[in-house]
């Protein structure tokens, strides 16, 4: 025989505007085992709390039952009270009067108060078979993997390393940096971007907590939250690090050309190079692609070789594999630029003189192909017309949804470069949507760039024509001045969006990091949880998440290092009780919960069993996150979830299907 | 100049003759007028017809003239970001403005009526050659026209009543 | 293999020399056309009426082209593809889809889903395939340098499935290459040819022709190569309109690429209908025999 306290909350007029919260407390002092039955404004605070507390030592409760909002509002709330109260916190069941009740029934009271009794008999059911449960603590690497290196990464880092914790920074490029490092300057102060961005960067190189690995990646992740172990594949540079002084001698002397990405392929560069100039590592690398030796083995070439001084060159250099073990991960991996040339009808790709936002970005830095000059890449001149066009591939249902949040911001800022840059001898023209300037001093960034003579457009080309002599032209209606206008631009600049990176696929399988439908990765929760995945231990940091500026970007970065840290301090974690157990000996090895668990919570163990080998279910507490698949999948019961085994449950379901709410009352 | 007086049930009317509701979704990016093939020559404005209808001013818009300028290129309907479809909404309006009997083409009637009676939207011409000779279908041996079997008339009648 | 076709209204009371070179280029790829049963609009100037009237008239074509017996049918004409193929996916909505079908079993007639619909430009790119074509080629037409216009209506709009793509067709042009002329790209390729307007205002189609052929003849081209009627229409019989409207002096060559595919297959230029053309086409006939 238990001892059940009933407490119904009114949750001020949220339950009680449309539950009739007296009834049901009536109700449920007539259900057997109810001792006592209480409704009250607001539970969860201090009174709410202390009159639990109170019934439970004076009544001699040893079940409690909470009739009030979604249990993830105060579950923990209340287990902790109960707890003070001397009550195992696990013999606490929540039931749902707001979000399953109130708000989904708000027009139709008397059958809200129906389900209500309905929903606390289900409870009450439930909590005559509630056991009392133990949080187990596990101890935790103190040490986090952070996969990316540009400015997420490096903030995250620098936070991390900071506080005390050993980082792993993994980047894929040769440098660190990222998108930030080819930017010319960032709004809406105008900073130069590598000005502010150099520093953290050789901070992170120089940080005794930090290990960089460049030119790398992760290829294999095993573990759970607290206990991660990490392969990463260092990929060959063909260069020793330690001997590499940056002189750039080898260069000098190699003779192939290859594409220069991080100049987005608007100049080349030479198959052995650094890959920026402020690249950190400051070291040489070697593209396996293109270089001579390395292509066709043969002795050839080898001119980088004979040249270097310090002897850094080495053909030989294999991949090599490193194991880490980490407490948490935090994914920093970054965006990529929507590609222009799929909106065909804009003519990029085709027509030189059309570029993307980036490209711009590469032209207007001093350290670009043009030495910071602004100039039309079919002849090489200053342009006399410029167009900026907004919104290409966002917004967009036949390419991404979205709004890429930081184009228009992009588009202003490089606007007001070309006007300083060019003078008065240049008419520039942004045609857009909605200018969406909303940060702090982006309206005022707007504003100045309305007062440089720059003209503002309300509206949208919808294509671009190139003339016989190879002139662009494209026609384009103001919604304000209800004209229609032609422009002939010298240089057009495609604001395009930022977009998932190809290789998001293969990150969200590494970490089991899911991804929302815009195709990014996705948060535990939009609004309360932005920084973590539902993968415990896993957290996210930058523009992989959503598109974002670079304020946003830092911010998250230092939170996503903030919830590591929160993580992983105390040096060890309390794991939750409601997770899956096997009864061992009920389990037949089919491993059916072993292919279903999405978690990857399931081991299975070989164990010996007269004199057989078997294999037989074994749950990763840490991993598990409770989502009963397994319970319902296992052919024998073997598997279930703590408090909810299949006894838990159906008590509840006959509770609901054979009992009326009339019944109980008696 | 006047106030504008929503008419929410016309709008009703017209949006029950799309097949979807996406024009709701406009957010006048304009690209359907910088491309609309009609705009510089009868001065069409596709995005102004959308706003219009989801504002409810279109007590005006079906005996308009605007709506029968449209030269169905259908560039609109490819390159709106939100599916929103101009032409299918001015095709709506046309619809309508037949059944109040506004300022309708006379060849649209007539292709109706020459259909009643023979299938096609017109006779067979006789068409004069470069050489300045005449000819027809029967010199030129080309296979007989069947015209439509009995029911066609009053079937087709029957959905013309269909709004 | 047997096709139906479906002529539209056009064809059959005007442009008889798309039908023409039609019937003769299609059996030199063992390719035979079944007439339907009866000539009918498709319902293209309905949709302006009664648009439920249009997409009754043509689910009545598949419906028609399904009494055949046979799963291809073949529509030569811009218009007539493209309100043929939304009547067939706006019947996809089940209640209009019940209602259209009900009214057909009035005629005794069933709608069929299943009917491949092919325009002429498909039909030979993608059934009979370049390969073929180039094979079937006795009289290259070496020298001959020409503009395509696929048209509107069988490029746009894409979600609906179209025959070639929205912003950058080649079909045609590579329909042309395969003949051994050449083709030039340019900036008015996706420029429309007005005939819609016709109805309600003949000068702006006329100029919208007009303003188009203009830019062909500017660039030094044999000629201009369509494969609708309509098109065909307003550039080819209302050439001298069209210039009239623009102010320019137009002499441009306009032929049917069937009628060029004729000429590449060693067919007599009379049996393709040429001498019907009221543009100079016999300049393009001077121009490969050169």
């Amino acid at each position: 025989m238990t001892r059940i306290g009933v407490y119904v909350c009114h949750c001020g007029l949220n339950i009680a505007g449309v539950v009739d919260v007296e009834k049901v407390a009536e109700y449920a002092k007539g259900l057997p085992d109810v001792v006592v039955a209480k409704h009250y404004t607001y539970m969860c605070s201090e009174p709410g709390q202390h009159m639990i507390q109170d019934d439970i030592e004076a009544q001699n409760l040893d079940r409690i039952v909470i009739a009030t909002c979604s249990p993830r509002m105060h579950e923990e709330t209340f287990r902790r009270a109960v707890a003070e109260a001397g009550l195992n916190p696990y013999l606490t069941e929540i039931v749902n009067l707001r979000e399953h009740v109130s708000w989904a029934h708000t027009h139709e009271p008397e059958k809200a108060t129906e389900k209500a009794k309905a929903l606390v008999r289900m409870g009450v059911a439930h909590a005559r078979l509630l056991e009392p449960l133990e949080k187990r603590k596990v101890s935790v690497e103190k040490g986090v993997l952070v996969v990316g290196g540009g400015i997420a990464g490096i903030q995250t880092s620098l936070d991390l390393a900071d506080a005390g914790f050993k980082v792993h920074l993994v980047e894929k490029s040769p440098s660190i940096g990222g998108r930030m490092s080819q930017l010319d300057k960032t709004f809406p102060t105008l900073d130069c971007s590598a000005c502010i961005l150099t520093p953290k960067m050789v901070d992170v190189a120089k940080h005794p907590n930090i290990t960089l690995l460049t030119n790398a990646e992760v290829t294999n992740v095993k573990g759970f939250v607290g206990n991660y172990e990490a392969s990463i594949l260092k990929n060959p540079t063909y260069v020793d690090a330690e001997k590499c002084v940056g002189c750039e001698l080898c260069t000098k002397v190699c003779p192939v050309k290859v594409p220069d990405r991080f100049n987005e392929n608007l100049t080349e560069k030479r198959a052995i190079s650094i890959y920026s100039t402020q690249a950190v590592p400051k070291i040489a690398t070697i593209n396996p692609d293109y270089c001579l030796r390395l292509k066709y083995n043969k002795g050839v070439c080898g001119k980088c070789q004979d040249a270097c001084e310090a002897k850094a060159i080495d053909f030989e250099q294999k991949p090599e594999t490193v194991q880490v073990k980490v407490g948490g991960i935090v994914l920093a991996v970054g965006s990529e630029v929507f590609n222009a040339s799929k909106m065909v009808e804009l003519g990029y790709g085709r027509f030189k003189n059309v570029i993307s936002s980036i490209e711009f970005e590469r032209i207007s830095d001093a350290s670009g192909p043009t030495g910071g000059k602004i100039v039309s890449p079919k002849d090489g001149k200053t342009p006399k017309t410029i167009a900026f066009i907004q919104c290409v591939g966002s917004r967009d249902k036949r390419f991404h949804d979205y709004c890429c949040r930081v184009g228009c911001m992009v588009t202003l800022k490089q606007a007001i470069l070309a006007r300083e840059k060019i003078h008065e001898n240049v008419r520039i023209y942004v045609c857009y949507v909605d200018l969406r300037a909303f940060g702090k001093g982006y309206d005022e960034f707007y504003r100045s760039a309305r007062d440089k003579d720059i003209d503002f457009i309300a509206g949208l080309p919808s294509e671009i024509h190139s003339a016989q002599d190879g002139s662009l032209c494209f026609d384009v209606y103001d919604k304000g001045t209800s004209k229609l206008l032609e422009v002939h631009p010298d240089l057009v600049v495609l604001g395009t969006g930022l977009v998932p990176n190809n290789d998001l696929g293969n990150i969200s399988a590494l970490f089991h990091a899911s991804r929302s439908a815009d195709g990014f990765l996705l948060e535990a929760h939009p609004k309360l949880r932005p920084l973590e995945t539902a993968m415990g231990g896993v957290f996210l940091a930058g523009a992989c998440q959503g598109p974002k500026d670079i304020p946003d970007t830092v911010a998250q970065a230092s939170g996503a290092a903030a919830k590591a840290i929160d993580l992983l301090s105390s040096g060890e974690i309390e794991l939750e009780p409601l997770k899956a157990v096997v009864d061992k000996d009920s389990c037949s090895g089919c491993r059916i919960c072993e292919s279903i668990c999405p978690f990857v919570a399931v081991e299975m163990k070989p164990e010996v069993v007269d004199g057989n080998e078997r294999f037989r279910a074994e749950v990763i507490e840490a991993m598990c996150q409770g989502c009963g698949l397994c319970s319902s999948a296992c052919p024998t019961g073997a598997i279930k979830i703590q408090q909810y085994s299949s006894r838990q449950v159906l008590t509840q379901v006959q509770a609901a299907l054979t009992e009326t709410c009339t019944e109980g009352g008696k | 100049m006047s106030m504008a007086k929503p008419n929410l049930e016309a709008r009703e009317k017209i949006l029950a003759k799309l097949r979807g509701r996406e024009l709701v979704n406009c957010f006048q990016c304009i690209k359907c007028t910088s491309g609309c093939t009609a705009l510089k020559l009868l001065e069409l404005k596709p995005h102004e017809i959308i706003k219009l209808v989801n504002l409810g001013f279109v007590d005006e818009l079906p005996s308009s003239d605007i709506i029968w300028t449209c030269v169905t290129c259908l560039k609109c309907v490819q390159r709106c970001p939100q599916k929103a479809s101009p032409y299918h909404v001015i095709m709506a309006l046309r619809n309508i403005a037949v059944e109040k009997e506004a300022k309708v083409p006379e060849g649209y009637l007539k292709a109706v009526s020459q259909i009643l009676e023979t299938g096609l939207i017109e006779t067979p011409k006789k068409i004069v050659t470069r050489k300045m000779e005449t000819v027809d279908r029967d010199c030129l041996k080309l296979p007989k026209i069947n015209p439509p079997k009995e029911n066609f008339q009053a079937v087709f009648t029957k959905t013309m009543e269909e709004k | 293999m047997k096709t139906a076709v479906f002529w539209g209204c056009r064809i059959l009371t005007s442009q008889y020399a798309y039908e023409m070179s039609l019937r003769e280029v299609l059996p030199k790829f063992d390719i035979e056309l079944v007439d339907l049963r009866e000539s009918v609009c498709c319902g293209d100037p309905i949709k302006s009426v009664n648009n439920f009237t249009a997409v009754y008239l043509g689910a009545r074509v598949l419906a028609l082209a399904s009494l055949t017996g046979l799963d291809d049918l073949l529509v030569p004409c811009n218009r007539c593809h493209f309100t043929i193929s939304e009547a067939n996916d706006t019947i996809k909505n089940a209640k209009t889809g019940e209602k259209i079908k009900t009214l057909l079993r009035e005629e005794g007639l069933e709608y069929n889903p299943n009917i491949k619909i092919w325009h002429t430009i498909d039909l030979l790119h993608d059934l009979v395939g370049l390969k073929k074509i180039k094979k079937a080629v006795t009289k290259p037409l070496k020298g001959l340098k020409v503009a395509s216009h696929e048209g509107c209506q069988i490029i746009r709009y894409s979600d609906l499935g179209r025959v070639d793509d929205a912003e950058n067709p080649k079909k045609l042009d590579e329909l042309i290459i395969a003949l051994g002329a050449k083709t030039v790209d340019y900036a008015e390729k996706l420029d429309c040819c007005g005939s819609a307007l016709m109805y309600s205002h003949p000068d702006s189609a006329l100029s919208l022709a007009g303003s188009k052929l203009k830019a062909v003849q500017n660039l030094s081209v044999d000629g201009l190569v369509v494969s609708c009627p309509d098109c065909q229409l307003m550039f080819d019989a209302r050439q001298k309109d069209a210039g009239t409207t623009v102010g320019a002096k137009l002499n441009l060559p306009v032929v049917y690429y069937t009628q060029l595919l004729g000429l590449a297959l060693g067919i007599e230029e009379k049996k393709l209908g040429l001498y019907l053309n009221q543009s100079p086409a016999d300049q393009v006939i001077t121009k490969i025999s050169a």
